[in-house]
């Protein structure tokens, strides 16, 4: 039976969540194009900058099993995040792709599931194994009008991951260095003979895609809890995203963590809960079936 | 070289005189008992698995502490493998620890683990102690399991008795986990609203580590519940769910499994769970003498109040209740030892009292506990005969 109430607060929450996924998928796409590998530590791009955020955010945290007081103003804490996720992202690209840049796509790939294990025991042995809860901008109050209610940090994340996608646009199509990423990311060896300095912008993609994941995590860790798998499941719907939407396609990202995220939500309410989570998955091979390049994915023809 | 009575003769004095010398070495005193421990140490029930190990050291360090430690100055030493928080390693981990020679083994608190490990079990003379608290754990057709927790089928009891009695539930809806704990606690729901001749308004399932439950909650919204019976596995998903429960408007009382009120649960969600109903094996400060003893040790200890039933409070039981049955036989002899276990009467525990049942079962109880600012409140125990 429809229920326009409940419609209207799964679209949003759907669209929200679809967000983050996009935003995880973008970081897929980026370094996918700039090197030809999937990433598999983009989801712990996601957990580890929400574990140094709130160990800045709360005024006590247990780090190596010590009570820290390390409180910063948020803003603070945001910013000190991002500075050190962009220098991870560089100790990203030279120690886990650098070296194996000329071997092939499978070893770049093992090293990525590699910083995966790594970063996930490390939290781990940092922060322990309790759940950490991040305090939201906006407590705990919703949004209430009648029989909606909505999540003030929803609304949040609508807005900066638009702002994001708009940011991302602009950067592409009217900055130089976007234009030198995506040079880079069309044809490697043609960009190098145009003077484009191709390993710095890989490393610059590295940490764009990095600072991604560190900005989905920083949107969610109110809403989620910080644990060391948080990044986990929304990476597999991130990556079911970015193939739904044409791997390797930016807008392709955007709108295929979208739909996923509307769809499962939709879906779950409508059809069953139980199949809340293979819905994305359905939804996968059902573009995979009637157009495999997925939905923005170009139509590669292969000569007999 | 064919033995002759001579030799015989040379062997059995050479026997006796080093056993004159040195007669601990012979009747094995003083010598470490092994005791397996299998927690998830990694993966993502690493917490639980850190409650697990918290509660075995401190309980292995209490006993070897006290005068003739186990028993014959024989202190227990700990060997832990890590069962992570999937079925295939924690059966691996089993094996490997079977292959260390441990006198008993404290398995894991997954029901999941416990079922895939039953294959490798069987046959065996280990006494196996749980804290798994799916129904079937006990009935897997091994005779030496001994769940040191209240099993599913009386939790769900007193959980739906609750719901329908106290609370006046007439529309219930039942919100659990997909994996082998909440679907089969979500079984032992609805077997009890059969009872009371009810059937459930809407069962709603997620799997573990989801993060958006609008769908989940909003369809229980439709159907018009009047009590929300919640059988939750993982403390770290309970401040998700009670999270958006509250900003979606969600009124209906939520009576919870243990795991809503598991202290990290109750930390974690702050204001979210205050008025939110938990059954509990254990209630701070309605409990016995031993537990009392136990959260102020533990406390002193590790700075934090334990998470008595879901974490560190059955591991202590547990590992208290091998050692006071070896103390009592006087041997570790794995068969007498679970023989002596079958009949256990009256122990006391953290968690209540242990009588064994046919089945192994050793508690019959369960509270069922109001939150309100961080603390758990006795509202009604309930007491299933053994």
């Amino acid at each position: 039976m429809f229920d326009p109430s409940a419609t209207l607060q799964l679209i949003v929450s759907g669209l929200a969540m679809g967000s983050i996924y996009a935003l995880v998928a973008l970081g897929f796409i980026l370094i996918y194009n700039a090197v030809g590998v999937v990433n598999f530590a983009q989801g712990d791009f996601v957990m580890f900058p929400s574990y140094i955020a709130v160990s800045f955010v709360l005024p006590s945290v247990i780090v190596f099993g010590t009570v820290v007081h390390w409180q910063l103003p948020l803003i603070a804490t945001y910013l000190l995040v991002l500075i050190l996720m962009a220098a991870f992202g560089l100790l990203f690209n030279r120690i886990a792709y650098y070296p194996l840049r000329d071997r092939g796509w499978l070893p770049v790939v093992i090293s990525t599931i590699g910083v995966s294990i790594f970063l996930r025991n490390l939290a781990q042995l940092i922060w322990g194994s309790q759940p950490i809860v991040f305090p939201s901008l906006f407590g705990d109050a919703s949004l209430s009008a009648g029989n909606l209610h909505f999540r003030p940090q929803d609304l949040l994340i609508l807005g900066v991951a638009g702002i994001l996608i708009v940011f991302q646009y602009g950067l592409f199509e009217w900055t130089s260095l976007g234009k030198q990423m995506r040079a880079t990311a069309q044809d490697r060896a043609t960009a190098q003979l145009l003077g484009i300095r191709v390993d710095r912008i890989v490393a610059i993609t590295f940490i764009y895609s990095v600072l991604l994941g560190a900005i989905a995590g920083l949107l969610v860790s109110p809403i989620f809890t910080v644990t060391k798998e948080m990044g986990g499941l929304i990476s597999l719907k991130a990556f079911a995203a970015s193939i739904v939407g044409g791997f390797g396609s930016i807008p392709g990202a955007i709108i295929g963590g979208l739909l996923i995220g509307v769809v499962e939500n939709l879906g779950g309410f409508y059809i069953s809960t139980a199949y809340k989570d293979a819905i994305a998955f359905v939804i996968l091979i059902a573009v995979l079936l009637i157009r495999p390049s997925g939905l923005f994915g170009e139509r590669v023809s292969e000569k007999a | 070289m064919p033995a002759t009575r001579k030799k015989f003769l040379l062997a059995s004095a050479a026997a006796s005189a080093a056993g004159l010398a040195f007669p601990n070495v012979v009747l094995g005193k003083g010598e470490p008992i092994r005791l397996g421990l299998l927690p998830p140490i990694t993966g993502a029930q690493a917490l639980l698995g850190q409650q697990e190990q918290e509660g075995a050291k401190f309980a292995v360090d209490e006993i070897n502490a006290r005068p003739g430690k186990v028993f014959d100055d024989r202190p227990f030493e700990l060997v832990i493998e890590d069962a992570t928080s999937d079925n295939q390693s924690a059966v691996g981990a089993l094996n490997k620890l079977l292959g260390e020679n441990v006198d008993a083994v404290v398995c894991p608190v997954l029901s999941t683990q416990i079922q895939a490990m039953a294959p490798v079990m069987k046959g065996r003379q280990e006494p196996w102690m749980t804290g798994g608290t799916a129904v079937k754990n006990t009935q897997l057709g091994l005779t030496n399991i001994f769940r040191c927790r209240a099993s599913d089928g009386i939790t769900a009891q007193a959980m739906t008795g609750f719901a329908v009695e106290q609370l006046h539930g007439k529309k219930i809806a039942i919100f659990h986990s997909s994996e082998a704990f909440g679907t089969g606690g979500a079984d032992q729901v609805e077997a009890s609203l059969a009872k009371f001749g009810l059937k459930a308004v809407a069962r709603e399932q997620y799997p573990n580590g989801t993060k958006d439950f609008t769908a989940e909650i909003l369809r229980i919204k439709q159907a018009g519940a009047d009590v929300v019976v919640g059988y939750i596995q993982n403390p770290s998903d309970v401040a998700v769910i009670l999270s958006q429960y509250n900003s979606l408007g969600m009124k209906t009382p939520l009576v919870g499994s243990p795991s809503v009120g598991n202290q990290t649960a109750i930390d974690t969600a702050g204001k979210n769970s205050n008025g939110m109903y938990c059954a509990q094996d254990f209630i701070l400060g309605f409990n016995s003498n031993v537990a009392t003893k136990f959260v102020t040790g533990f406390y002193n200890r590790y700075h934090h109040v334990p998470d008595v039933s879901t974490g560190s409070g059955w591991v202590y039981d547990a590992i208290r209740l091998l050692a006071d049955t070896y103390k009592k036989i006087g041997s570790i002899d794995k068969t007498k030892t679970a023989l002596a276990l079958h009949q256990t009467k009256h122990w006391e525990g953290v968690l209540g009292d242990f009588t064994c049942d046919a089945e192994g079962n050793m508690i019959h109880a369960m509270s069922i506990g109001r939150i309100e600012n961080g603390k758990v409140s006795l509202v009604k125990k309930v007491v299933v005969a053994a």
